[in-house]
Parts: C-alpha cells; sequence; structure tokens
C-alpha cells in the first residue's frame, strides 16, 4: 500500500486565545499540488507550522510519508518557505541558501552546485553575493523559495509564496511550482490567491475559523460556475431579455466594470453604445455560443474575458450561510 | 552544531559586536595605563630615596592590588554586557524576526542549535575575557607588582571568566521565554541588582554599620547575590587572585584606599558551587522551555 505524502488525523492546535485549528483530517498523495485556502485568521499557518515541527499539536497526530512530524526522518523529507519569510541580513543570499543546503545535509561536494542552481532558478543568481539586507522583500521571497528548494524535497510546504511579489515574479513562481509539479514533488500551498490554487491544485480544502469546511479536487470544492465578461456595442435592454430567453441563462448589463474589484451594478445599463454584459457559464463551449448569439443581434463584441473573482467574495459567497463549524 | 556555533561567530563579526567592543576596550586599556602609572607611583619616593626592598616591593604590592582592582571592576562590566548584549536576542529576536522559523523546520535538533548556538557565544566571550585578563594584569605589572602565583592566575580567570556562561546562559533561558526587548531589560535589571548587592554589602562594611542593621542588609544581599551571583564571583576572583589567606596581614587591604572595593565579606567555596549549580539549572531550563516553544 502506497504511503501518503502528508496525512493528518484530528490534528488540532488551540492557542491561549482559543484559535488555532480544530480536528483538521486530510492526506495529500505522493506528487500531488494541495491547496490550503483560508481567510486571514483562518489557522492555515498554524496547520502548516504542526506539520513543518515549529509548533506541537494540542491533539491528533500526523505523518510526513509515514515519518511522525517534528522527527528528524520527517524534516528531512521537506522544504519550507514560510509566511514570515526573514533570512539574516548580515549573510549574503549564497550563504543563507548555503547554510540551508548544510543544515539539509546536502553532500558537501555538490553544495556549491546546487546553491547556484537554485538561486539562478528563482532568479537571484545575480545578485547572490549581495548581503540580504540589500534585498527587496520580493527578493527575500525568492531567496526563502531557494532554501526551501536546496535539499530537493520530497515535500515542499509553502505559505504564500508570492505574497511580496510584482506580477512578473508572481508568473514565475508559478513556473517554478508547476516544473516542481512536473518532477513528481508534493506541493502544499497555502495561498490567498485564488487563481494560484485553480493553476497548480489538483485538490484542496477551504479553512475558515480553524475548521476545514470543504475539501476536495479544485472544481468540488470552489461549487461554482465561471463569470465570463462581455463588452458589446450597439446594446439595448431588449436584447438583454432577449438573451436571456433564449438561453435561459441570468445575465447582467452594466455600462462600466472594474473587473479585479468586482463592482458590476447590472441597474445602470440602459441604452448605450458601450455596456458589459455578465453571465455564469458552465464551459468555454456557452463562452462561444453566448458570442455568436450577441453578434446574431447586431451587437458587435469588443471582448470576452473570464472574471476576475476575489477570494474575499468567494469566500463571502462559499461561507454565506454557513455556521462556524460549516454547516448550514 | 558545528555550523550553528561558527554561524554565531559570523554573526558577532559581521554586526560588529566583536570589532567594537575590541575597539572600546583598546580605548579603556589606553586610560588604564595612564591610570595604572599614576598609582603605582603612590607611596614611592621619587628615586626610592630612604626604602628598603622589602618596603618598595609591599608598597608596590600594595599599588598593584589597588590598580588591579581597578581594572577588574571595569573589565567585569565589560565582560558582563558583552555576555548580555551578545546573546539576548537569541531565541525571541530571531524568532520575532522570523529567522528561525525558516531555520528549524530543517533536520537539526533544537537542542543542538540551542548548544550550537551557547558555544558560540560563550567561545567568544572566553576568548574576549582571556584577553582583557591578560592585559590588565600585564598592565600593572609594567607600573607595580601582581601576585605570582600561576595557580592563583588560574583560579582568578576561570572566576572571572565565569561571568560568561552564567549570564549567557541566563541571557538565552530568557530569550526562551520574553520578548527581545523584555529580555534585555531584564538582563541589564538582574545584572544590574547583582551588582547593586554587592556594592551595598561592601559600603555597609566600609561604613561600619550597626550590627542589626548590618544584619538586615547581609540577608538581603545575600537573596540578590542567590538571583545573580556574578558580583560574588567577582569578589571571589579578586580575593583568589591576591591569595588573601596567604597574605597574612603583610599588606592590609581593608584600607580605606580601597574604599568600596574592600576586601571583606569574601563569598565561600560553597558559594562558587552555587554559582556552577546555578549555571547548569539555568541551561538545562532554557534548553528544556526551547524544546517545547512554539514558533
Amino acid at each position: 500500500m502506497s504511503v501518503a505524502a502528508i496525512e493528518t488525523q484530528g490534528l488540532s492546535k488551540t492557542y491561549d486565545n482559543g484559535r488555532g485549528c480544530q480536528n483538521v483530517t486530510i492526506t495529500v498523495g505522493k506528487g500531488e499540488a494541495f491547496g490550503f485556502l483560508g481567510p486571514n485568521g483562518a489557522g492555515k499557518s498554524t496547520f502548516v507550522k504542526m506539520l513543518v515541527g515549529l509548533i506541537s499539536p494540542t491533539s491528533g497526530s500526523a505523518s510526513l510519508m509515514g515519518q511522525r512530524i517534528g522527527t528528524l526522518e520527517a524534516k528531512s523529507l521537506i522544504g519550507y518557505l514560510p509566511e514570515l519569510y526573514r533570512y539574516q541580513e548580515w549573510l549574503t543570499g549564497q550563504e543563507v541558501v548555503k547554510l540551508h543546503a548544510r543544515l539539509s545535509r546536502v553532500e558537501s561536494s555538490s553544495i556549491e552546485r546546487r546553491v547556484r542552481e537554485v538561486l539562478e532558478e528563482v532568479g537571484i543568481g545575480i545578485r547572490s553575493r549581495d548581503k540580504v539586507k540589500h534585498y527587496s522583500k520580493g527578493m527575500q521571497q525568492r531567496l526563502g523559495l531557494a532554501c526551501a528548494l536546496v535539499a530537493d524535497p520530497a515535500i515542499v510546504f509553502l505559505d504564500e509564496p508570492s505574497s511580496a511579489m510584482d506580477p512578473i515574479g508572481r508568473s514565475e513562481v508559478r513556473s517554478i511550482l508547476k516544473r516542481l509539479k512536473d518532477q513528481g514533488k508534493t506541493i502544499f500551498l497555502n495561498s490567498h490567491l485564488l487563481e494560484d490554487v485553480e493553476m497548480l491544485c489538483d485538490r484542496m480544502a477551504l479553512l475558515n475559523n480553524g475548521v476545514i469546511l470543504r475539501h476536495g479536487s479544485v472544481s468540488e470544492v470552489l461549487h461554482k460556475r465561471m463569470s465570463w465578461l462581455f463588452k458589446v456595442g450597439g446594446y439595448s435592454p431588449f436584447l438583454l431579455s432577449w438573451l436571456e430567453e433564449r438561453t435561459g441563462l441570468v445575465i447582467k448589463a452594466a455600462i462600466d466594470v472594474k473587473r479585479d474589484a468586482n463592482t458590476f451594478s447590472p441597474a445602470q445599463a440602459e441604452d448605450s453604445s458601450v455596456v458589459w454584459l455578465e453571465a455564469e457559464l458552465d464551459s468555454e463551449e456557452q463562452v462561444g455560443w453566448l458570442n455568436s448569439l450577441i453578434m446574431e443581434q447586431g451587437m458587435t463584441l469588443y471582448e470576452v474575458s473570464r472574471k476576475k473573482e476575489r477570494l474575499e467574495e468567494w469566500f463571502v459567497n462559499a461561507l454565506s450561510g454557513l455556521n462556524h463549524r460549516g454547516e448550514r | 552544531m558545528g555550523i550553528i556555533m561558527g554561524m554565531t561567530w559570523k554573526e558577532m563579526l559581521r554586526k560588529r559586536v566583536m570589532v567594537l567592543t575590541l575597539l572600546m576596550t583598546l580605548i579603556f586599556l589606553l586610560a588604564f595605563w595612564f591610570v595604572a602609572s599614576s598609582l603605582g607611583k603612590h607611596g614611592i619616593p621619587e628615586g626610592r630615596w630612604g626604602m628598603g626592598n622589602s618596603e618598595l616591593l609591599i608598597a608596590k604590592f600594595t599599588n598593584g592590588t589597588i590598580i588591579l582592582t581597578l581594572g577588574f571592576f571595569f573589565g567585569s562590566f565589560v565582560l558582563a554586557f558583552l555576555a548580555i548584549f551578545s546573546s539576548f536576542s537569541a531565541i525571541a529576536g530571531e524568532a520575532e524576526q522570523g529567522v528561525l522559523q525558516a531555520l528549524l523546520p530543517r533536520p537539526l535538533p533544537r537542542w543542538k542549535w540551542y548548544l550550537g548556538r551557547w558555544l558560540g557565544f560563550i567561545m567568544l566571550g572566553l576568548g574576549y575575557a582571556l584577553l582583557l585578563y591578560v592585559a590588565i594584569m600585564l598592565i600593572t605589572k609594567f607600573h607595580a607588582a601582581i601576585p605570582m602565583d600561576p595557580t592563583a592566575w588560574i583560579l582568578s580567570f576561570l572566576l572571572f571568566a565565569s561571568a560568561v556562561p552564567m549570564l549567557v546562559t541566563v541571557s538565552m533561558l530568557g530569550s526562551g521565554w520574553f520578548s527581545a526587548l523584555g529580555n534585555g531589560v531584564f538582563m541589564t535589571m538582574l545584572y544590574g541588582a547583582g551588582w547593586l548587592g554587592g556594592m551595598i554589602e561592601k559600603l555597609s562594611i566600609s561604613i561600619g554599620l550597626e550590627p542589626e542593621i548590618m544584619n538586615s542588609l547581609k540577608n538581603m544581599t545575600g537573596v540578590i547575590s542567590l538571583l545573580m551571583p556574578v558580583d560574588g564571583m567577582q569578589r571571589k576572583m579578586l580575593s583568589e587572585l591576591f591569595n588573601l589567606k596567604e597574605l597574612g596581614g603583610v599588606v592590609s587591604l581593608q584600607t580605606a584606599a580601597f574604599g568600596i572595593n574592600s576586601f571583606a565579606n569574601v563569598p565561600s567555596g560553597t558559594f562558587v558551587m552555587y554559582g556552577a549549580g546555578y549555571t547548569i539549572v539555568a541551561f538545562l531550563l532554557g534548553l528544556w522551555i526551547f524544546g517545547r516553544k512554539d514558533l
């Protein structure tokens, strides 16, 4: 029988203030990418810290590849990028990664090569001889990623791995994670970024107030249809009701929409040259179908895009009507 | 453990703690040279006219004792503050910054990290203590006289340097308990209290208080010395260096020249044993607390 990469049974940590996480039971298979989503203070970092041996559980048990958490055997399997990442600022980037390599018992003959490789991989090769105190937050996060990867771990725990990075940095981190996944590494990703989890993870769990509300495949947990936005010209309210009748979908219209902020206000749209339509669709085939219907009615289609849903909004929707134990 | 010890040394060097300490020590030693030069002439007439060899020796030895007492009075301060300020944020500071959270998930037992840091601080502190001890002795020898007993040198050095493991150990224990800033304040106050206790004791003897007042002060200073034995160890160190028992009244060390640094009420051998036990218990307690600490 294959041993799970990560297995927890009723893992709990209760702090003096009553917070923490309660009775978390999950299994992550080898080579799987697992996303852990939740709002601030949900207990995500507490859970990861228990798995990497930084805090002791109040109750429950957990193992990494069959090794009890906190043991040296379990620790030798992991790479960890903490949420609060700070490194010895009096060392150079290269020295920090080398220190982590030596502590992780990387063979001394290959340390130099391995350190150089990971520093290149995370994009700080050229500045690896600078002292850490001269690094920006994003650079330090890249350095943290290099430290997490230097020992070529079987399981990588990443707590908000791109929180301090610019869009280019985020995209690079996604590529690195994708590459790790392709190499068969097990990835445990704590994130606020729904996009990252959707893009990388096979399965995920939603944590709130220290309790797992849902877990399963990403589509199961997200349990939602995608919203799409269509920028059209030649719109009239009549056309909206025609489209709704024809497709059976609920379609909203607005004059303007800030897509990232989700300020779609449907009541505002009247006869106008250009408006935005929003519809929840099951598949990309439906997008094509709606496109053709829009154009069939003589409207001009300027742009089609998937609406970015912010985690906060998704949480409001996902958690609405649930009590703190996740029961309706 | 060796990796952590090496990292500690690198930290002390890169943060310029040692460079600054050595620079300030050099300034102190220069000043001490001139103080020793002036005090070394006390009671010795120009050209030693009218003095016999034994009288000259006693005068030089008395001056040497005064100079050494002053030198080690300052030396013990510097050593104590180096020990405290190098280690007071060893755990709390790194945990607050997030450095420990990245290091400790590595396959390294916590006790090895703790011992590595402890040894790193201790070895640097002991090296510095040796340098300071030798410099003070040589300067005094040049301007006056010092006891020429190697056993007394070794014993007194060990007692002088005992401040390093004692303070580093308590400082690391506090660092596992309090915040970095809180521990800095705690350690300074604790050391200050120990120093004040010793001072009150010396002062009460030198001004000759009534027995009742003396007893109540002794009880109070005794408790303070138990809480922080460093000052008591320093007094014991001077007593071992001057080999008070052997002097047999040849040199009066209770004279006004010594003032608050008089040599009455020297801690016993049992107190030294207590100091060693105190350090061991603090070390084990610190290790235990760190092993269970949530980061």
